[in-house]
C-alpha cells in the first residue's frame, strides 16, 4: 500500500485526454482506448483502456460528473443538475485546469459557475478519480503500475541507475 | 491596530533593556516587529489526498538544490524508519519529509507531509537574537544566514519541531528549512515546487484567506469525510500552512495541545517587567543606599586607609 | 604549601617586602616563592595532577570540535539544540554565579560593611562563573566569531536571548571593574584603584539591574517551548520569578560552598580577619539563602497550582520533580534551617552544597531532562561531556590560580594594620 501512489508528475504539459473523449459516451460512442501522452517528462505516455473501465463501471457518471446525459453520482452535484442531459464538454480537460496551481483552480472559472470553484487541476483530477477509485476496488495503485518511469524520472527520484550509492545510511540524523 | 501597538511595545521594552546601556540606532528597533500580512499567501493541505508517493520531497530536493538523499524518493522503506523512537523529520537535507501514521478507526493508512508552516507570528523570528528571520508580504518565514550565530535558540522555539542546524559544517554552519521557495517562486508568484509536482494536488496555493474559506467549504460539503477541524487557522496565532484530515489530528502526529495564542504572548509578561525593572530599580536601590548608609559616612572604611596609604 | 609553612616559609601578602622593597610582577605570580620552591609545592599537588590528566585528554577534544565542528563532538540533535554545554554551562553557571549582585548589594548599598572580608570572594565567583559561561557559550555556537553580531551588527531586540546576550556582556565588564579593585591592588596601580572605587555604587546598581533582568530571562528562554518542557518545570508567568528567586539561594550557597573549599584546602591563604569572620558570615549568608528557597518553595507550588498541574504529580515525572525538590530544595532548607537555629556552621556548609546540587538539577531539568519530554531522553556524547569537564576544570584552576595570588581572602598587610 506503500506504493498507494507513485504517480504522474510535475512539469507536465497538458494532458491530452484526446478530444475523442468528447464523444458521449451515454452513446456508447467512446474511444475504446485513450492515450495520455503529454507526461513526455518524468512518465511514458499512459494507455488508459477505455473500454474496460467502461465495462467496469456501472454508469459513466462515476468519472464524469453530470456531463454524459447518464445522470449523477455525487450528491453535491445532484443539487443543481439532474444528469439528464449531455453537456458539450465531456473531456476532462475541458474543465480541469491543465495549470497546476492556478488561482481559477480556486474560484469559479466561468461566470455563472459559482459552485465549480476549488476544482482540482487536471493532474491531479486523474489521479484522484483513479486512485481513489482503484483503491476501493483493489486496482493497480502503485505509479509504475500505470506508467513507467522515464531516464528524466529516475534522475528525479534519485532511483534507479541515479540511486545513491550507500544507501544502507539513513536519511534521519 | 491593536496588535500592532502591541507588538510594537513589546519589541521597545524589550529594546528598552538596552537603550538604557548604550542604544543600538533606532532602525534596530523597527526590525523587531512582524505584523502578519493580510494578503499573504498559503497553503491548504488535504491529508485525505496524500498517497505517500514522496514526490514533493522530491521537487523539493531539486528546487533546493539540497545534497543527495540517503535513498530514492520512491523507496518506501522509510516509512518504517524510526530515529530514538519518531518517525522522521526535517533535516538540513530534508525541508520537507512524509511520514505515514496508522489510524485506529481504518486499515488505510494516513500520510502526511511535513514542513515549515510559516507561521503568521513565527516563534522562530520572535526567539532570534540577530533577527536573521522574516516573515515577507508574500507570507514566507525566509532566513539570512549571513547573520546567523548559530545559537539554535529557532529550533528551542518552533513548536513543531522545523529548523535543522547544519552541525557538520566547520566554517559555515547554519540554520536550514523550508522557505516557501521564496526565491526562485513565491516571488513572482508562483507555487512553491513541492506544491506543483504532487499528483494529488493535497497541496492547494493560494492567498491564506481564501483558502481558508475553501478548507472550511471542503469540510461542509463532504459531509463525514473530516474532522471538523482547521489546523493552523488558529495554532500559535495561525499558520500560513494549514491542514484538514479524516483523521483526528493526535493521531496523524500534530501536536494538539499548543497554544492558539502566538508563542511570543508567552514571553509578554517577561518582556513587560523589563522597563519597570530598569526605570525602578536604581532610584529604588540609590534610596536604599542612602536610608542605609544615613548618619554614616558615605566613604568607605578601606577609601580612607587608602587616601592615607596614597603617600606611601 | 603546608609544608613550606612549616619551614617558616610564608607567601607573598604585602605590597612591600618586609624589608621595605617592592615585589616584582615575576615574584608575586610565584606567591613569594623561589622558583623551585614554586614548582616543589606544585608537584606535591595532587589536584594538578588530576588538572593534567583532564587537560591531556579535554584541550585535543577542544581543539577537534572547532577543527570539525560541532556535529564531530555531539550528536547534533535537531530536536535536542541545546545540549550540556548550554544546559550546563549557560543555565547553571549562571545563576550559581549571582552571588556577586547580592554581597556588592549588601556591602556597598545596604552599607553592610561587615561582610566585607566575603565580598571580593563573592564578586570573584560571580565573574569567573560568567566568563565561563561565555567560554561553555563559545564552544556551542556554530559560528562563535559572530558572538558580537547581536551587539553591533544585526539586532533581534525582541527576543529574550538578545537581552541575555546585551545583560551578560555588560554585566561581565561591570564585575570586572568590580574584580579590578583587586587586580590593582596586586599590581600597585593605585589610580585605577580609586578610579574605580569612585564608581562603586553606581557599579553595584547596575548590576542588581543586569542581574534581575538576566537570571529572570535565563527562564525566560523556555517560554518559547511550551509544550517542549515538562508542564511541572515550565510555567508562563512564573517562569522567569522562578528563576531569578531561585538564583539568590543559587549565589549564596556557592560563596558558602567556595569558602568552605577555600578554608579546607587554601587556609595558607586566607588572613586572619578572613578566618575570624568566616562562621558568622556563612550562617549570615546561609540566612538569606534559606529565605531565598522558601520564597522559592512557595513559588513553585504556586506555580503548579496557578496552571492546575496537580495530575502530574501522579506521573514519573511527578515523582521525579518530587525528588528534586524535597531532596535538594526542601531538606536543604530544613538542614539550613536547623543549622542556623544552632549556629551549627557545618550543618549550614552541608544545606548549601545540597542546594548547590538543586539548582544544578533544576537548570538540567528544565534545559535537558525535561526538555521534549514527549519525544525522548537525549544523551550527550562522550566527547561532549569531556569537553564540558574539560571547561569546568580550566574554570576552577582559574579559580585556583586567582584566588593564590589577589587579595581576595587577605588583605594586604600593611592595609591590614592600619
Ligand atoms: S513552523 Fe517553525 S520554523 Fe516555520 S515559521 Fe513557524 S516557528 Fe518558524
Ligand atoms: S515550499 Fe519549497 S522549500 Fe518548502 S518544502 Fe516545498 S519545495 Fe521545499
Ligand atoms: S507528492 Fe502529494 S501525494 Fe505524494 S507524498 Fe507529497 S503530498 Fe502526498
Amino acid at each position: 500500500m506503500v506504493n498507494a501512489g507513485k504517480h504522474l508528475m510535475t512539469g507536465l504539459g497538458v494532458l491530452l485526454l484526446s478530444a475523442i473523449l468528447a464523444v458521449s459516451c451515454y452513446a456508447m460512442d467512446y474511444p475504446d482506448e485513450v492515450e495520455i501522452d503529454s507526461l513526455a517528462n518524468l512518465y511514458e505516455a499512459v494507455v488508459f483502456d477505455h473500454a474496460m473501465h467502461v465495462d467496469a463501471t456501472e454508469n459513466c457518471s462515476e468519472c464524469h460528473h453530470h456531463t454524459t446525459g447518464s445522470g449523477v453520482a455525487n450528491d453535491y452535484c445532484a443539487k443543481c443538475h439532474d444528469g439528464k442531459e449531455e453537456m458539450d464538454s465531456v473531456a476532462c480537460q475541458d474543465c480541469h485546469s491543465a495549470d497546476p496551481v492556478s488561482p481559477e483552480n480556486l474560484h469559479n472559472p466561468k461566470p455563472g459557475y459559482s459552485y465549480h470553484n476549488d476544482q482540482p487541476n487536471l493532474k491531479a483530477a486523474y489521479h484522484l478519480n483513479c486512485v481513489g477509485c482503484h483503491q476501493e476496488v483493489d486496482g493497480p495503485t502503485g505509479c509504475e503500475d500505470c506508467h513507467a518511469k522515464t531516464e528524466a524520472g529516475e534522475k528525479f527520484y534519485h532511483s534507479g541507475e541515479f540511486a545513491p550509492k550507500e544507501s544502507a545510511h539513513s536519511s534521519g540524523h | 491596530m491593536s496588535k500592532i501597538t502591541r507588538r510594537k511595545f513589546l519589541a521597545a521594552s524589550a529594546a528598552g533593556g538596552t537603550a538604557i546601556m548604550m542604544a543600538p540606532t533606532k532602525k534596530a528597533f523597527a526590525a523587531g516587529s512582524f505584523e502578519g500580512f493580510p494578503d499573504g499567501m498559503g497553503v491548504l493541505v488535504d491529508l485525505t489526498r496524500c498517497v505517500g508517493c514522496r514526490t514533493c520531497e522530491a521537487a523539493c530536493n531539486k528546487e533546493q538544490q539540497l545534497p543527495e538523499p540517503a535513498k530514492p524518493f520512491d523507496d518506501y522503506s522509510v516509512f518504517d524508519e524510526i530515529h530514538h523512537g519518531q518517525k522522521r523529520r526535517t533535516t538540513d537535507k530534508a525541508y520537507t519529509i512524509v511520514n505515514r501514521y496508522e489510524l485506529k478507526d481504518t486499515e488505510e493508512p494516513l500520510y502526511r507531509k511535513i514542513q515549515c508552516n510559516h507561521c503568521n507570528e513565527p516563534a522562530c523570528l520572535t526567539s532570534c537574537f540577530v533577527n536573521a528571520y522574516k516573515k515577507t508580504p508574500e507570507g514566507a518565514v525566509i532566513y539570512d544566514s549571513h547573520v546567523c550565530v548559530g545559537c539554535r535558540n529557532c529550533m528551542i522555539a518552533c513548536p513543531f519541531h522545523i529548523p535543522a542546524y547544519t552541525y557538520h559544517s566547520v566554517l559555515n554552519p547554519v540554520i536550514k528549512k523550508c522557505i516557501f521557495c521564496y526565491d526562485t517562486r513565491l516571488k513572482e508568484g508562483k507555487p512553491p515546487a513541492c506544491v506543483e509536482s504532487c499528483p494529488q494536488q493535497v497541496m492547494t496555493f493560494g492567498k491564506r484567506k481564501d483558502l481558508m474559506k475553501i478548507a472550511h467549504e471542503r469540510i461542509k460539503k463532504n459531509p463525514g469525510k473530516y474532522v471538523d477541524h482547521v489546523y493552523g487557522e488558529k495554532e500559535v496565532g495561525g499558520t500560513g500552512w494549514f491542514y484538514i484530515s479524516n483523521a483526528p489530528f493526535e493521531e496523524a502526529g500534530f501536536d494538539v495541545h499548543l497554544p492558539k495564542k502566538p508563542i511570543i504572548d508567552n514571553v509578554k509578561d517577561f518582556l513587560a517587567i523589563v522597563p519597570v525593572v530598569l526605570t525602578v530599580w536604581p532610584a529604588l536601590f540609590t534610596g536604599f543606599h542612602l536610608l542605609a548608609t544615613k548618619g554614616k559616612s558615605h566613604g568607605h572604611g578601606d577609601d580612607h586607609s587608602h587616601d592615607e596609604q596614597g603617600g606611601h | 604549601m603546608k609544608k613550606l609553612e612549616t619551614f617558616g616559609i610564608k607567601p607573598h601578602d604585602a605590597s612591600l617586602k618586609n624589608d621595605g622593597q617592592k615585589w616584582s610582577i615575576m615574584e608575586k605570580l610565584l606567591l613569594g616563592l623561589t622558583l623551585d620552591q614554586y614548582i616543589g609545592q606544585a608537584l606535591r599537588n595532587k589536584l594538578n595532577w588530576l588538572f593534567a590528566i583532564i587537560f591531556a585528554i579535554g584541550i585535543p577534544v577542544i581543539l577537534y570540535r572547532f577543527v570539525f565542528s560541532l556535529g564531530a563532538v555531539t550528536h547534533g540533535s535537531y530536536d535536542y539544540p541545546w545540549g550540556l554545554f548550554l544546559g550546563f554551562g549557560l543555565f547553571c553557571m549562571v545563576p550559581l554565579s549571582a552571588s556577586g549582585f547580592m554581597l556588592g548589594t549588601t556591602v556597598e548599598i545596604f552599607g553592610r560593611h561587615d561582610f566585607e572580608p566575603i565580598e571580593r570572594l563573592a564578586l570573584l565567583n560571580g565573574l569567573l562563573g560568567y566568563f565561563f559561561a561565555v567560554v561553555y557559550l563559545l564552544v556551542d555556537l556554530g559560528q562563535p566569531w559572530r558572538l558580537s553580531y547581536p551587539m553591533v551588527y544585526s539586532f533581534g531586540p525582541a527576543a529574550v536571548l538578545f537581552l541575555v546576550g546585551w545583560h551578560v556582556a555588560t554585566y561581565l565588564s561591570v564585575q570586572v571593574m568590580e574584580v579590578s579593585t583587586a587586580f590593582f591592588e596586586w599590581i600597585g596601580f593605585q589610580r585605577g584603584y580609586d578610579f574605580i572605587r569612585k564608581g562603586t555604587i553606581g557599579l553595584t546598581v547596575s548590576g542588581v539591574i543586569l542581574s534581575t533582568l538576566h537570571q529572570g530571562a535565563l527562564g525566560a528562554l523556555f517560554l518559547y517551548a511550551p509544550g517542549k518542557v515538562h508542564p511541572l518545570w515550565y510555567s508562563a508567568p512564573f517562569q522567569w520569578i522562578l528563576f531569578f528567586i531561585s538564583s539568590i539561594p543559587a549565589g549564596l550557597c556557592m560563596v558558602i560552598s567556595v569558602s568552605t573549599i577555600v578554608i579546607y584546602t587554601m587556609k595558607w591563604r586566607c588572613d586572619k580577619r578572613f578566618i575570624d569572620n568566616l562562621d558568622w558570615i556563612t550562617i549570615a549568608l546561609a540566612k538569606g539563602a534559606a529565605m531565598g528557597l522558601s520564597t522559592y518553595i512557595i513559588m513553585k507550588f504556586i506555580a503548579v497550582a496557578h496552571d492546575n498541574e496537580w495530575a502530574y504529580f501522579f506521573t514519573g515525572w511527578g515523582a521525579w520533580w518530587w525528588f528534586e525538590m524535597l531532596g535538594f530544595v526542601i531538606l536543604p532548607l530544613a538542614i539550613l534551617s536547623y543549622g542556623i537555629r544552632h549556629k551549627l556552621v557545618g550543618l549550614c556548609r552541608i544545606g548549601a552544597f545540597l542546594t548547590v546540587f538543586g539548582i544544578l538539577l533544576n537548570r538540567l531539568n528544565t534545559a535537558l531532562i525535561a526538555f521534549n519530554w514527549q519525544l525522548y531522553q537525549e544523551i550527550p556524547h562522550y566527547l561532549e561531556i569531556i569537553i564540558a569537564i574539560t571547561i569546568f576544570a580550566i574554570y576552577i584552576a582559574t579559580y585556583r590560580f586567582i584566588l593564590a595570588r589577589l587579595p581576595i581572602l587577605y588583605k594586604f598587610r600593611s592595609q591590614a594594620e592600619e
